[in-house]
């Protein structure tokens, strides 16, 4: 029994994914369904749109998405694994995104110094953010869950603001910054849509499964998590720990935006990083593998196929994209359930030593 | 109340906890079920009671046969049950607590607290107890929340009650004024269970013994037809420990030494307390818990900021410290709470036994792990310390209690540091296990380290430490030498104002 209990409390196993394959197909039938959309279309627009098109577009976007995804998915793992409840990605991001997009278009200099020093930049700014957080919950007791959720407006509104303001492309006639320079733009893979920003995030996913499993840091981190009480009784240091595992989790989160800016839009535009939710996607993509850093990329690869599926959907049989926000309402439910349940036996556990 | 159990199997997974017991309780009687921890006596009784549904086997209560949906059936049919850990609320007062879920409901739908009032103080008159029904919970003692508990039974009228380990935090003569109520009780006619792993209290209070190992039981019948020596050897199953034999030892420098130390506590500040370890003896702090000993403990180890005085190890002043200084400054910590604070569960043995090392680059290659060599130092341990363990990547959840402990003293014994502190180092472990902690503790001693132990087992102080500090209510009430002890001495000097709740009966 025991186990078991590790199974489903550690890893995704693979009962649990058939029940999300399940649940979202039993879902999308009885919508469809309710729609009078032909089922046979939908299901092939839905593949199409995810995987397909002509010599693969779509699924560049699936993959374009997915970067910035499993991007965010990664900068979470990072906190939650070293029980580090950051919530805050959205203005990490935010932070690194809009950094990345005015350093670029300020600085002057070689295209590829201005990229490098841009997306460091990037990542500094994602840090600081977090480390905000992480000041105020050490510091001055406001839990980090609070803390770094609340962080999220204020960077939020501040890009907006810089946007609408001071840096905005006056004649574009839209709420957005300049366009930074063409020459720092990351480059295509050759005959595709598709910017080398992923290999970054690539980079990321390898660094955050190196950290995981085979590094002091990362080892101390996740006793941390485990168990705070007993971090502190074998003397290891905490508050530094946190702190410094989430600037990296911010610092990954300030990349994101950075690729986002230099791979995708080339400029920062008012809610280009908030309102596809990218941050909240990552969370819940880390949460449906149970903080496994390798099933990461999968789980992120998952959620962005789910949406341009469902875009592809829209498209071939006229099945409105909400339903792709009703599929993801139905898996971040599966994801609760499950958490709560590995919460619960966990507790149960607590009680049963020495019984 | 005649309970029988017939037959009675409980499995948790692969685990047989129970195995095909069969028991008779009668009324009128104080029945011990004594054996190891892990041997199955408080799952069989929470079969009665029905916290656990058995996989096989009959309760009959009075001939006829029950089964129980819920707890909540089994207090209705009159049994009741006193568990280890208090089930309490502490914001409510003493007679709120005691009439939940069973409260008398007036004309109105309102609860009428005045004649709950009335049956329990004539009940609890009958009996010899008293305790002020209008006080909050949270300002009891440990002792007053027993009598809290079993006054619980009492108003429930209950016929048949089990008491799971209701001495561990009692001092001596709680413990004794405990027996006396439990015997009035046996006189009225109810039968009483008594959870026990202490032989002592079996001999002086039981009727009938019950002696469990390994989930059978392995003999039941009337005290008078056994002996202390028959039990014992029948709870460890085959010949005991020769008790340890501690050499007398001149005691060297001063490793430890803390002055008019203050620490904030629960409501209260403990301290200011001053005492002294030396190099090769252990010095026992004796109490009730709850009574400054852990605010002592987490000031000394560096979990909590004193309010003023001095903490010097070896010489070198350490108060303003973290605890990973103060560790590498020289000091260990077996913690009270290995699962949560000694622990970290979910992760790996070797996780657990590498974490807190000194040698950091005995297991690490620059930023990066070593996991063999971290493994060969787990499996060292295990060897060393006898820990019964499936291998060093297992999870330490899969451990039990005792092999769990076994795992954090050897981890902390290791580091071979000048001051190791211990707290409780064999709560709820078994005697096997007990034995060999209490080796390992007595083997440093010799080999000129100082020890710090906490316990609230006076058994355990006494057997262990050169000298004793008594502590109560935040103060050290006395010390006494370890040649020297007298439990009754150092009982008295432990007690606290709950024991004049329960009458004086022997």
């Amino acid at each position: 029994m025991r186990k078991h209990i590790y199974r489903t409390l550690l890893a995704g196993d693979l009962l649990s994914w058939l029940g999300v394959a399940g649940a979202i197909l039993a879902v999308i039938l009885v919508l469809m369904l309710m729609v009078g959309a032909p089922v046979g279309e939908a299901l092939q627009g839905f593949w199409s749109g995810a995987f397909g098109g002509r010599r693969y577009a779509y699924l560049m976007t699936t993959l374009s998405r997915a970067a910035i995804i499993i991007g965010m998915a990664v900068s979470v793992l990072l906190s939650f694994r070293a029980g580090l409840f950051n919530i805050g990605g959205e203005g990490q991001l935010v932070a690194g995104g809009l950094v990345a997009a005015l350093t670029a278009i300020l600085l002057p200099g070689p295209p590829l110094l201005v990229l490098a020093v841009s997306v460091l930049a990037a990542m500094l700014a994602g840090a600081l953010w977090a480390l905000l957080a992480g000041v105020l919950q050490l510091y001055v007791g406001v839990p980090l869950l609070v803390g770094s959720l609340l962080l999220n407006y204020p960077a939020r509104y501040i890009a907006s603001y810089l946007v609408a303001h001071p840096f905005r492309d006056v004649p574009s006639g839209m709420l957005q910054s300049h366009l930074v320079p063409q020459e720092t733009w990351l480059p295509y893979f050759p005959g595709t849509r598709l910017d080398i920003g992923i290999l970054f995030i690539a980079a990321a996913s390898i660094f955050a499964v190196i950290y995981s499993h085979a590094t002091l840091h990362g080892y101390h981190a996740r006793l941390n998590g485990l168990s705070p009480d007993f971090a502190r009784a074998v003397g290891l240091p905490v508050k530094k720990l946190a702190l410094q595992t989430l600037a990296m989790s911010g610092a990954i989160a300030g990349l994101v935006g950075a690729i986002a800016v230099f791979g995708i839009h080339h400029r920062y535009i008012d809610g280009m990083l908030v309102q596809p939710l990218y941050a909240w996607t990552g969370i819940i993509a880390v949460l449906l593998v149970g903080m496994i850093p390798w099933a990461v990329p999968l789980s992120g690869f998952f959620f962005a196929a789910v949406e341009t599926g469902a875009a592809g959907m829209e498209r071939a049989a006229a099945v409105p994209k909400e339903i792709a926000l009703v599929i993801q309402a139905v898996i971040i439910l599966f994801v609760a359930s499950r958490v709560s349940g590995a919460l619960s036996v966990s507790a149960e556990r607590k009680g049963a030593d020495d019984a | 109340m005649r309970a029988v159990l017939s037959g009675i199997t409980v499995r948790f997974g692969d685990l047989v906890a129970v195995n095909n017991v069969s028991l008779t309780i009668e009324p009128g009687e104080i029945h011990a079920v004594v054996g190891e921890n892990g041997a199955g006596k408080t799952t069989l009784m929470n079969a009665l009671f029905g916290l656990v549904q058995p996989e096989a086997g009959k309760i009959l209560l009075d001939g006829n046969e029950r089964h129980w949906a819920s707890p909540q059936e089994a207090i209705a049919a009159g049994l009741g049950m006193v568990h280890q850990h208090f089930m309490l609320q502490d914001s409510m007062t003493v007679l709120e607590n005691i009439v939940l879920t069973a409260e008398p409901v007036g004309r109105l739908g309102f609860v009428d607290f005045a004649r709950a009032r009335r049956l329990l103080t004539a009940r609890a008159k009958a009996h010899g107890i008293t305790l002020p029904l209008d006080r909050r919970v949270d300002s009891l003692s440990v002792g007053e929340k027993q009598v809290v508990e079993i006054l619980k039974l009492l108003y429930r009228d209950s016929r048949l009650l089990i008491l799971d380990e209701p001495t561990s935090v009692l001092t001596p003569r709680e413990k004794e004024r405990l027996f006396g109520v439990l015997k009035s009780f046996r006189d009225e006619g109810r039968a009483v269970v008594l959870i026990t792993h202490k032989l002592d209290e079996v001999m002086e209070s039981a009727d009938r013994v019950s002696v469990m190992r390994g989930g059978h039981l392995v003999s039941s019948g009337p005290l008078s037809a056994t002996s202390r020596e028959e039990i014992a050897r029948q709870i460890v199953g085959g010949g005991l420990p020769a008790p340890r034999q501690r050499t007398a030892r001149v005691a060297g420098d001063t490793v430890l030494s803390v002055e008019r130390l203050e620490v904030a506590g629960r409501g209260r500040t403990v301290g200011p307390l001053s005492f002294s370890v030396r190099a090769g003896e252990i010095v026992g702090i004796a109490g009730v818990s709850g009574n400054g000993q852990a605010e002592l403990i987490a000031a000394l180890t560096g979990l909590r900021r004193p309010l003023s005085g001095s903490i010097s190890l070896l010489g070198r002043p350490i108060e303003a410290l973290d605890v990973e200084a103060r560790r590498r400054a020289g000091m260990s910590y077996i913690p009270e709470d290995r699962q949560r604070v000694g622990l970290a569960l979910a992760a790996s043995i070797s996780e657990n036994a590498n974490a807190g090392r000194d040698d950091r680059t005995a297991f690490t290659r620059g930023a990066f792990l070593d996991r063999k060599a971290m493994a060969r130092f787990a499996r060292m341990l295990i060897e060393r310390y006898r820990i019964r363990a499936a291998g060093p990547s297992v999870p330490a959840a899969t451990l039990s209690g005792g092999n769990k402990q076994k795992l954090v003293v050897g981890r902390e014994l290791e580091r071979g540091t000048p001051l190791i502190i211990a707290e409780n180092p064999t709560w709820g472990v078994d005697i096997g296990a007990i034995d060999f902690i209490h080796g390992e503790l007595l083997r440093l001693r010799g080999e000129g380290h100082a020890l710090l132990l906490v316990s609230s087992e006076l058994d355990e102080i006494l057997a262990l430490s050169d000298r004793i500090l008594v502590m109560f209510d935040g103060r050290f009430a006395g010390e006494v030498s370890g040649a020297e002890a007298d439990p009754e001495r150092i009982g008295s000097m432990m007690t606290s104002g709950a024991a004049e709740l329960l009458p004086e009966v022997a």
